[in-house]
């Protein structure tokens, strides 16, 4: 749906049709909530950081600015309200998920499909989180450097920069992990 | 091996994002056929570049909007300090204030100190010319830093505690 088939849920929303908001939801849960696992490496939290994204916004829909877009707007909250998640919850955030990906599948053999997810998923979580948000958004494929810029509240160029440097560190840490595991075969 | 630079790395990316020109694109074919650290490089690269497409959406949980459309009527979780830490940092607060102007009534802060930087070991060494002395008087300092501890005192009572307190009462009504 573009964004005018948003505006116009959200005047319906706004006229009272509270259950229309289910439709919102349903559309951008997954990528709310994929913002939110980015940042946070932990599913339980992610979910309640998507949810809460989904209540604040409708909390927030009669401030919403209608020349911005509805999807552009409700990303830029999940990731503000995920990233105050890790700040409030920093001491809990050793997270299981992902010790359990730094060691799950070890006895694994040759370099198949899972074990490039299970390395690219080690390497990654050696990046910051903003650094993280924005090569997982790049490579959805699905937002320009200027969306990816909108919802981080940075500049584009920034994020460019970011997602570079973020590529180069993941080939870098992909490499030492490679080293690890020729080692111990 | 020759270390692969920065901007070696970036050209390599662009050059997987085919964001180069063709005269680019040619210039670093030719430069990788000549440079296996950059070839090896450009491997490691494009190992990320093939592991992270396609990206994947993460999935919530099957009940996730039916959560949503059931919390939807409570107010979304208040930014900043909860009233409990608004309480603790408040009473933190009220205890050295309490002890500033317990230790200034009884003359600790009375004395006046006089910075002299000529007495200083390195400003004789590296500066020539004298340097004006100052004179800190403790009690005024102490005052202001009372001063700003009630107005920081005041913003947490409403902020964290009144303001809260109120809106939830409000809430229940």
């Amino acid at each position: 749906m573009t964004n005018d088939g948003d505006l116009l849920v959200i005047d319906r929303i706004l006229a009272g049709e509270q259950n229309l908001y289910a439709g919102l939801v349903d559309r951008y849960k997954s990528y709310v909530y994929t913002i939110a696992y980015k940042i946070l490496l932990n599913r339980p939290e992610a979910e309640e950081a998507a949810q809460d994204t989904f209540i604040k916004a409708y909390h927030h829909l009669k401030s919403f600015n209608r020349e911005a877009k509805f999807s552009t707007w409700l990303y830029r909250i999940a990731f503000n309200t995920a990233i105050s998640y890790k700040r409030k919850h920093r001491h809990d955030f050793q997270s299981i998920e992902t010790v359990v990906i730094s060691h799950a599948g070890e006895s694994e053999g040759p370099l198949e499909k899972n074990d490039k997810k299970r390395f690219l998923n080690q390497a990654m979580a050696k990046l910051g989180e903003a650094d993280r948000t924005a090569l997982s958004l790049f490579y959805l494929q699905e937002f320009s450097l200027e969306e990816i810029a909108e919802i981080m509240s940075m500049q584009a160029n920034t994020v460019k920069v970011r997602i570079h440097r973020a590529r180069q560190r993941v080939a870098d840490e992909l490499k030492l992990i490679l080293q690890k595991e020729a080692l111990t075969l | 091996m020759k270390k692969v630079t920065q901007q070696s790395d970036d050209m390599l990316l662009d050059f997987l994002d085919g964001k180069l020109t063709n005269e680019q694109q040619a210039a670093v074919s030719e430069s990788l056929r000549q440079d296996s650290a950059l070839r090896e490089r450009l491997e490691q690269l494009r190992f990320v570049h093939e592991a992270m497409i396609p990206a994947y959406l993460e999935t919530p949980s099957k009940n996730f909007t039916a959560s949503v459309m059931g919390k939807l009527d409570q107010q979304p979780a208040p930014r900043g300090l909860s009233i409990r830490n608004g309480l603790f940092l408040l009473a933190g607060i009220v205890m050295v204030l309490t002890i500033a102007v317990v230790l200034l009534s009884s003359g600790v802060f009375d004395q006046t100190t006089t910075v002299n930087l000529n007495n200083n070991e390195l400003t004789q060494r590296f500066i020539k010319q004298s340097l004006p002395a100052f004179s800190i008087d403790g009690k005024v300092l102490v005052n202001a830093i009372i001063l700003l501890n009630i107005v920081v005192a005041f913003l947490v009572l409403d902020r964290a505690i009144l303001k809260p307190f109120f809106q939830r009462r409000m809430e229940s009504m």
